[in-house]
C-alpha cells in the first residue's frame, strides 16, 4: 500500500499538475504514477460534482435537491472512467499507442484535479454572488473545464508517444469505439435479459402443470 | 331469531344515519369531484387546496317566467353579466335570450323576437352575448349575420351588419360568434373564418379594421419538408392558417383579453392595447397556456384548449378548458394562482364548458351539453389568494403579508405567498428572513436583491476587520517564507528533475 501512495507519487501528481508534458512522459517511462491516487482522484471528482449540484446557491443552480443521488452519480461517474480507458486502450493499441491500461487511467485519473479544484471553488464562491455576477462562477468553471481538457489531451500524447494531430485523431475514435462499447453493451443486457424470461416462463410453466 | 332481528334493526338504523349525515353535511373539498394542484418552480403538479367549490347548477327546467316553465336550455352557448349583476344567457338552440337576477332564481326577461321598425323579428343561432356599461345588450346572431343592440328595455336600438371595407374579400360573409363591448361602445368581435383577428367596429357600426392577428410560427423543420415536396404534394398539406379567438372579455380600462386555442400550450390568453398589441405580462415560465404537463398518447393528453376568459378584478383573469374542464387563474404578472374544475357527469363537473362568466365571489361556468350553469364559490383559501393578489395589485404588500401567512397555513407549498412575505421583509430591511422566504418561494430575481444588501451591510460592517486581515496575512506569508528557507539552507528553487 506504502508503494502506491508513497510521498514520492503524491509527489509528482502534483508536478505532474504543474507540468504536465514532463510530468506524464516519466509517468510512462518510469512508473511514477499510482493507480489507486488516479481512482481516489476520479471518486473526488464525482463527490465534488453532487457536491456542487447540491450545495451551489440557487442563483446559478435551481437543481431540485430532491433528485440529486451522490451514489448514483458516483457509479456514473465510474462507468464513464472505465468505458473512456477502455475504448481509448482499444483503439491506442490498433494505431501504434505505446501506453499500457495502466497508464491511461492514470493519465485520465491525473488530469481530474484542476477540475476538482477549481468545481469546489465555484461552489464556494457560488454562494457569495447575487444574480448578475454568474459571470465568476461560470468563469472559474470555465478555466477547471479547461484545465482538465487540455491536461488529459497533454497526458493521452505524453503516454502514447503521439503527435497532436494524432491524438486528436485517437480522441475522436475513442468516442466512437465508446458508443460501439455500449451499444455491445445494450445488446448483451438485452440479449441477457431475453434468455432469463426464458428460463423464467419455463420455471413458470413448470410450476403451474405440476 | 330474535338476535336476527335485532341486528336488521341495528343495520336499519345505520343506514339510515349514514344518510341523515350524508345529507346533511356540507361539500368538503376532499369529496371534490376533481383535484385541485398547481404547479411549482420546477413546474412539477402539487396538489393544493380547492380555491373554489361546485355549489350547484342551475338548468332552465327549475326556472319559471311569466307563469310558465322555462323549459330546458338547448346548446347555450354564452353567457355574460349586466353592470348590475345580473345574468345574460344566449340560449343558442332555443333562439332566445335570458336574462336572470345575480342569484339565478328569478328571469328578469326572455326575449324571443322583439320589433324591428315595424316588422317582428328574432333571433337564428344567437351565440354571443355582450351588456356594455350603458346597460345595452349586444347578442351575435351568428346564423342571420348581423349583431342586434338592445337598450335597457330591450327595444331594439341598431344591427349591426354587412361590414364593408377593402380590407375584407368580396363576398364575405359575415359569421358573428363572440361579441364583447368596452366603455366607448366599440364592439369587438370575434368571427367565423376570420383568421386576421378581432373585427372592431365602431359606435355607429361601421367595420374599422382588425386587432390582435396571432403570427403564424412555422418551424424549420416545416419549412424543410415544404421545400422538398412537390406541388402536387404540397397542395395536399394542412395550410399555415393562424388559430381563431375563442373567447373575449374586456377589462375596466379597456384593454381587450382575448383566448385562443394554442397547440402548443404556451400562450392561450392575450391582452390587446387598443392599438392591438399584446401587452399580457408573463410569469418566471413564460407560459400562459393552462397545463404545464401534459405528455401520454390518450385523448385525455395534449395541451390545454381554452374557450373562454373571464376579467375577473385587480387584473385577475380566469381561463376555461375544455380539453380537460379546468379553470385556470391567472395573477396580472402572469403567475397561475390556482386550477380547479374537471370533466365528468358528477355534479360539479363539466362535459363541454363553453363560456366563464364571475359574479361577485362566486365563478359561473355555462355547459353546453349538460344545458346548465354550474356554480363555483370561493372557499377561505381562494378568498385569500384573491384577497392577497388584489392587495398586491395595488402595491400594498405589506398588508398582503398577513393573507398570505394564512394561505401558507392552508398550503405551505404555495411559493407566491412565501414570495409575497419575502419581498415584505426585504421592504422591512430585514434581509436574513427576506433571504429565507425568497429561496422558498423560488424567486432568484427577488432574493439576489436582498441577498446583496445583506452582503453589502455585512462587507461595510467587518471592512476594517478583513483588510486588517489580509495585510496579516500576507507579512505572515512572506516572514514565514523567509524563515524557513533559511532554515532548510535552499537559495533558490530547485526543479524536481535536478537531482
Amino acid at each position: 500500500m506504502t508503494k502506491y501512495f508513497s510521498k514520492d507519487k503524491w509527489k509528482h501528481l502534483f508536478y505532474t499538475v504543474s507540468h504536465p508534458v514532463d510530468g506524464y512522459y516519466w509517468i510512462r517511462h518510469q512508473d511514477r504514477g499510482s493507480i489507486p491516487i488516479a481512482l481516489l482522484l476520479v471518486m473526488i471528482f464525482s463527490l465534488s460534482f453532487s457536491l456542487n449540484r447540491l450545495m451551489a446557491s440557487f442563483v446559478v443552480n435551481d437543481l431540485d435537491p430532491r433528485t440529486i443521488d451522490s451514489l448514483y452519480e458516483l457509479g456514473g461517474v465510474l462507468l464513464l472512467y472505465v468505458l473512456l480507458c477502455v475504448s481509448n486502450w482499444s483503439i491506442t493499441c490498433l494505431m501504434e499507442g505505446e501506453g499500457r491500461l495502466k497508464d491511461i487511467a492514470i493519465a485520465i485519473g491525473y488530469s481530474m484535479v484542476p477540475l476538482i479544484i477549481f468545481l469546489n471553488l465555484a461552489t464556494i464562491i457560488s454562494l457569495f454572488i447575487a444574480d448578475g455576477e454568474e459571470a465568476f462562477y461560470y468563469l472559474i468553471l470555465f478555466v477547471g473545464i479547461a484545465y482538465t481538457m487540455i491536461m488529459m489531451l497533454v497526458g493521452i500524447m505524453q503516454v502514447h508517444n503521439y503527435s497532436l494531430a494524432k491524438t486528436l485523431v485517437t480522441l475522436f475514435l475513442t468516442m466512437v469505439a465508446a458508443f460501439i462499447i455500449i451499444f455491445i453493451a445494450l445488446l448483451l443486457a438485452d440479449l441477457i435479459y431475453q434468455i432469463y424470461n426464458f428460463f423464467y416462463s419455463i420455471y413458470i410453466e413448470i410450476i403451474y402443470r405440476i | 331469531m330474535k338476535s336476527l332481528l335485532k341486528l336488521k334493526k341495528i343495520i336499519l338504523a345505520l343506514i339510515i344515519m349514514t344518510f341523515l349525515a350524508s345529507n346533511f353535511s356540507p361539500v368538503l373539498a376532499n369529496e371534490l369531484p376533481y383535484d385541485t394542484y398547481n404547479y411549482n418552480y420546477y413546474e412539477d403538479i402539487v396538489y393544493t387546496p380547492a380555491a373554489y367549490i361546485p355549489s350547484g347548477s342551475i338548468s332552465g327546467t327549475q326556472l319559471v317566467y311569466e307563469g310558465e316553465a322555462l323549459g330546458v336550455f338547448s346548446n347555450p352557448r354564452d353567457i355574460c353579466k349586466t353592470p348590475e349583476g345580473d345574468v345574460v344567457i344566449a340560449d343558442t338552440g332555443n333562439n332566445r335570450i335570458i336574462i336572470l337576477d345575480s342569484k339565478m332564481t328569478k328571469v328578469i326577461k326572455v326575449i324571443e323576437s322583439f320589433d324591428n321598425q315595424g316588422e317582428n323579428d328574432s333571433f337564428s343561432f344567437p351565440t354571443g352575448v355582450c351588456v356594455s356599461i350603458k346597460n345595452e345588450l349586444y347578442v351575435a346572431d351568428s346564423y342571420k349575420n348581423r349583431i342586434v343592440v338592445f337598450d335597457k328595455d330591450y327595444k331594439l336600438v341598431k344591427i349591426i351588419k354587412n361590414p364593408s371595407s377593402e380590407i375584407l374579400e368580396d363576398g364575405y360573409v359575415f359569421t358573428p360568434l363572440k361579441v364583447s363591448v368596452d366603455y366607448a361602445d366599440r364592439v369587438f368581435c370575434i368571427a367565423q373564418n376570420m383568421f386576421e383577428g378581432i373585427m372592431v367596429f365602431e359606435n355607429n357600426g361601421e367595420f374599422i379594421g382588425f386587432i390582435g392577428t396571432i403570427e403564424v410560427k412555422i418551424s424549420l423543420w416545416e419549412k424543410f419538408w415544404k421545400r422538398i415536396a412537390t406541388k402536387e404534394e404540397r397542395s395536399n398539406q394542412r395550410l399555415f392558417i393562424p388559430t381563431e379567438f375563442t373567447g373575449i372579455d374586456i377589462d375596466d380600462d379597456g384593454f381587450v383579453y382575448a383566448s385562443n386555442i394554442d397547440e402548443n400550450g404556451i400562450q392561450a390568453i392575450r391582452r390587446l392595447n387598443p392599438r392591438g398589441q399584446d401587452v399580457i405580462k408573463k410569469g418566471r415560465n413564460e407560459n400562459l397556456g393552462g397545463d404545464l404537463q401534459v405528455d401520454g398518447f390518450t385523448k385525455y393528453s395534449g395541451a390545454s384548449q381554452i374557450t373562454d376568459v373571464v376579467y375577473r378584478q385587480k387584473g385577475m383573469y380566469s381561463l376555461l378548458d375544455r380539453k380537460r374542464g379546468r379553470v385556470f387563474t391567472y395573477d396580472h404578472e402572469g403567475n397561475l394562482l390556482y386550477i380547479f374544475g374537471g370533466l365528468g357527469t358528477q355534479e360539479g363537473t363539466f362535459v363541454t364548458p363553453v363560456a366563464i362568466e364571475n359574479i361577485g365571489d362566486t365563478i359561473i361556468v355555462l355547459d353546453a351539453n349538460r344545458a346548465e350553469i354550474l356554480t363555483f364559490v370561493e372557499t377561505e383559501y381562494g378568498n385569500l389568494i384573491n384577497e392577497a393578489v388584489g392587495l398586491r395589485y395595488d402595491g400594498d404588500e405589506t398588508k398582503a403579508v398577513q393573507l398570505w401567512e394564512k394561505v401558507l397555513r392552508l398550503d405551505e407549498n404555495n411559493e407566491l405567498a412565501y414570495i409575497g412575505i419575502g419581498k415584505a421583509y426585504l421592504t422591512s430591511g430585514e434581509y436574513i428572513k427576506a433571504m429565507e422566504y425568497l429561496k422558498k418561494g423560488m424567486s432568484s430575481e427577488y432574493y439576489s436583491i436582498a441577498f446583496r444588501r445583506y452582503r453589502n451591510e455585512v462587507l461595510k460592517e467587518n471592512m476594517s476587520y478583513i483588510l486588517t486581515g489580509l495585510v496579516l496575512l500576507v507579512v505572515v506569508i512572506t516572514v514565514g517564507r523567509r524563515i524557513y528557507r533559511r532554515r532548510k539552507g535552499i537559495n533558490k528553487e530547485r526543479g524536481l528533475l535536478d537531482d
